[in-house]
C-alpha cells in the first residue's frame, strides 16, 4: 500500500516537473507568440474571403 | 526652470538590466520574455498561466470559436500574452504584481464581454431570450444609466470596447483595415481614427448584431459624432434596433446644464425599460453608488501615493484601470472591489519599502492629452529609458467627489443629478471638453501637487479639441518653468506615426534641451514598428 501511494506521488512529481519544464520553456522563449505570430497571415486569407455586406 | 530632486535607487534590480535585447526586428513578437530574478520570473509565468487559462476557457465554448472565424478583430486576442508583457517592462516587485492584478483583471472583463456579445449575436449565439435583455452602449460613454438595473436581468454591452478599443492595444495593425473600409466610402483621413475605424467596423457589417435597444452619447467631438450617426442608421434602419441620443452638455463645469443633463439620464433610463421591459431599482443602484465611491477612494489614495517620491500604480495599466472601472463598470459589478482593494493594498506596502522600479528617477512627469492606443505601453519606456517617471495621465484625473449613496427620497432626485454628472464627467470629456479650465488650469494644479517637472503632452494629430490651445499651453509652461514635452502621433494608425517615430520625439527632447544620456541606452531604438 505504502509503495503504491509512493510510486503515485512520484508519478505526480514527475508530471508537475515535466509540465513546469515544457511550459516554462513555451513561456521563456516567447514560443506561444513566435507560434501564433506565423499563423497570423492565414487568418488575414481567411478573413479576406469573407463576404460582406458593406453599407453605409 | 522647475527642476525636482533626482533620486538613485539603492537597490538593484533583480534580473537582466537591459530589457532591450528582448526585442527584434525579425520578428513581430519579442525574441523571449524578460529575466525578472527567480520571484519575478516565477510570478511572471504564473500569471502567463492564468492568462492562457482565461483565453482556453473562452476557447472552449463553441459559439466562441464560431465568432472567431466570423470576425476580423478576434486575431487580436490572439497576441494578449504579447500585449500584456508590454506592460511589464523593467517592472519588478509590487509594480509588476499590480500591473498584474489590475490588467488581467481588464482582459478577464474583456473575454466576458465577447463571450456575451457572441451568445447574443444573431450570426454566432443567437440567444434572443438573452439578446432582448441586452442594452448596447456606445464605447466612450459612461453607463451611469444602467446603475440601477440589475445585471443579471439587463446586460450592458459595450460592444466597440472589445472590438475596436482594446484590440488595438493587443495588435497595432489592427484597425487599420476598419480605417481603409471608411475612407473608401468617402469619410475622410483626418478625423480622429477611433470613432472612424468604429465607423469602419460598422460600414464592413463586423459589429456583433444583438440586443433590444442601443443608447449613444455624443462623446467628445465631431469624429465620435460623425461614427455615431452611420452605426446608429444601420441599427436601426437595417437591424431594427432602436438606438437613444443621450445628449451631454459639454460644458460641463456650468451649474445651469446639471439640470438638463439629469433629465437625458432619466429619459435614457426610462428607454431602457421600455425596450427590455425591466424596472430600475433603487437597491441596485445604491449599491452600486456605495462601490463608485469605494473606487473614488481608491483612485484619490494612488493619486496620493503617486504624489511622494515613490509612485506605486502608474502607466497604461492605471489608465486603462480606471478607464474600465469608472466607464464600464460604474460602480455595477461587485468584483472590482476586491481589485481595488487588493491594488491600494500592494501600493501602499510598495510604498512603505520605499520601491523603485528604474535605476533613477530624474524628472516627475504628467501626462496630457490623450494617448495613442498602439504604443499605449511607452509610459513604462519613458521611466525605463529616461527615468521621467509618468505620475498620472490625463485621462485617469477624473471625479473625486463623492455621490450620495443612502436611499431616501431627496436622495433619489440627486441621483440623477449624480449620475449626469459622473456621465458629463467621464473620461474623454472631463477635460477635452468644458473650457479653459478644466484643460488648461488643472494641469497645473495637478503639477504643483504632484511636484512635477515635467508634461509630456500626447499631441493627437486628429484631435482638434486640443490641438487649438497648443500656444496657450506653451506660453503657460513657460511663465511657470515647466517643462513641455509634445509628443505627436494619431491614436491608433501606426502609419502616420510608427512606434519609434513616437519615441524619437521624446529622444530628441531628453538629449537637446535636457542634454541628458538614456538611463538605459539599449532602449532608445527598439525595433518593434512591424511588431504587434
Amino acid at each position: 500500500m505504502k509503495s503504491k501511494v509512493l510510486s503515485v506521488l512520484v508519478k505526480l512529481v514527475i508530471a508537475v516537473l515535466a509540465f513546469f519544464v515544457v511550459t516554462f520553456t513555451v513561456y521563456f522563449f516567447n514560443l506561444d507568440m513566435k507560434a501564433t505570430a506565423l499563423l497570423e497571415p492565414f487568418f488575414e486569407k481567411w478573413y479576406d474571403g469573407l463576404e460582406r455586406k458593406q453599407y453605409i | 526652470m522647475k527642476t525636482v530632486e533626482k533620486i538613485v535607487n539603492p537597490v538593484r534590480r533583480a534580473g537582466e538590466q537591459s530589457p532591450g535585447k528582448i526585442y527584434s526586428d525579425k520578428l513581430k513578437v519579442r525574441r523571449r520574455r524578460e529575466w525578472r530574478g527567480v520571484k519575478d520570473t516565477f510570478y511572471d509565468y504564473t500569471r502567463w498561466l492564468y492568462l492562457l487559462s482565461v483565453l482556453g476557457r473562452f476557447i472552449i465554448v463553441p459559439r466562441n470559436v464560431k465568432g472567431f472565424f466570423r470576425y476580423r478583430w478576434m486575431m487580436s486576442y490572439l497576441f494578449v500574452p504579447h500585449g500584456m508583457d508590454k506592460f511589464t517592462i523593467g517592472l519588478r516587485d509590487e509594480a509588476l504584481r499590480i500591473a498584474h492584478t489590475s490588467f488581467n483583471f481588464v482582459i478577464a472583463d474583456v473575454t466576458k464581454a465577447i463571450g456575451n456579445c457572441f451568445r447574443g449575436d444573431r450570426r454566432v449565439g443567437n440567444d434572443k431570450a438573452y439578446s432582448d435583455k441586452c442594452v448596447i452602449t456606445d464605447e466612450n460613454s459612461m453607463v451611469t444609466f444602467m446603475m440601477g438595473f440589475d445585471t443579471d436581468k439587463v446586460h450592458t454591452i459595450l460592444r466597440e470596447v472589445p472590438t475596436m478599443f482594446a484590440s488595438n492595444i493587443f495588435h497595432q495593425f489592427n484597425v487599420e483595415h476598419y480605417l481603409d473600409i471608411a475612407q473608401q466610402y468617402g469619410i475622410p483621413g483626418d478625423v480622429c481614427p477611433m470613432p472612424e475605424a468604429e465607423a469602419g467596423i460598422s460600414i464592413d457589417d463586423d459589429f456583433c448584431v444583438l440586443g433590444s435597444c442601443a443608447v449613444q452619447n455624443n462623446t467628445t467631438c465631431d469624429g465620435s459624432l460623425m461614427g455615431n450617426g452611420i452605426i446608429a442608421k444601420r441599427l436601426e434602419r437595417e437591424y431594427g434596433i432602436p438606438t437613444y441620443q443621450l445628449a451631454t452638455p459639454l460644458r460641463h463645469k456650468e451649474p445651469d446644464v446639471l439640470e438638463y443633463a439629469a433629465e437625458e439620464i432619466k429619459k435614457a433610463i426610462r428607454f431602457v425599460e421600455e425596450h427590455t421591459g425591466e424596472k430600475w431599482d433603487w437597491d441596485v443602484y445604491f449599491a452600486a453608488a456605495k462601490r463608485v465611491n469605494y473606487a473614488t477612494k481608491c483612485r484619490i489614495a494612488q493619486m496620493e501615493i503617486n504624489s511622494t517620491p515613490y509612485p506605486q500604480f502608474f502607466g497604461a495599466a492605471f489608465s486603462l484601470y480606471n478607464d474600465t472601472n469608472y466607464m464600464g463598470n460604474s460602480g455595477r459589478m461587485p468584483e472590482f472591489v476586491d481589485i481595488d482593494r487588493k491594488l491600494l493594498e500592494l501600493a501602499e506596502k510598495g510604498y512603505k519599502e520605499k520601491r523603485m522600479y528604474a535605476k533613477e528617477y530624474r524628472h516627475r512627469c504628467i501626462i496630457w492629452g490623450v494617448q495613442p492606443q498602439y504604443v499605449i505601453d511607452q509610459l513604462y519606456w519613458l521611466l525605463q529609458c529616461w527615468g521621467v517617471v509618468p505620475l498620472t495621465d490625463m485621462l485617469s484625473v477624473i471625479n473625486t467627489d463623492m455621490i450620495a449613496e443612502e436611499d431616501t427620497p431627496e436622495n433619489r432626485e440627486q441621483a440623477y443629478r449624480d449620475m449626469a454628472m459622473l456621465n458629463m464627467e467621464m473620461i474623454m470629456r472631463n477635460h477635452t471638453h468644458g473650457g479653459f479650465k478644466v484643460l488648461v488650469d488643472d494641469l497645473w494644479e495637478l503639477c504643483e501637487k504632484m511636484n512635477a517637472d515635467i508634461v509630456m503632452m500626447w499631441e493627437h494629430m486628429s484631435c482638434k479639441a486640443l490641438t487649438g490651445m497648443h500656444g496657450q499651453f506653451e506660453e503657460q509652461a513657460r511663465e511657470r518653468g515647466i517643462h513641455i514635452m509634445w509628443v505627436s502621433h494619431d491614436l491608433c494608425d501606426p502609419r502616420v506615426f510608427t512606434r519609434q517615430a513616437i519615441r524619437d520625439q521624446v529622444n530628441n527632447y531628453m538629449r537637446t534641451v535636457m542634454r541628458e544620456e538614456p538611463l538605459d541606452p539599449s532602449l532608445e531604438i527598439i525595433p518593434d514598428n512591424e511588431a504587434y
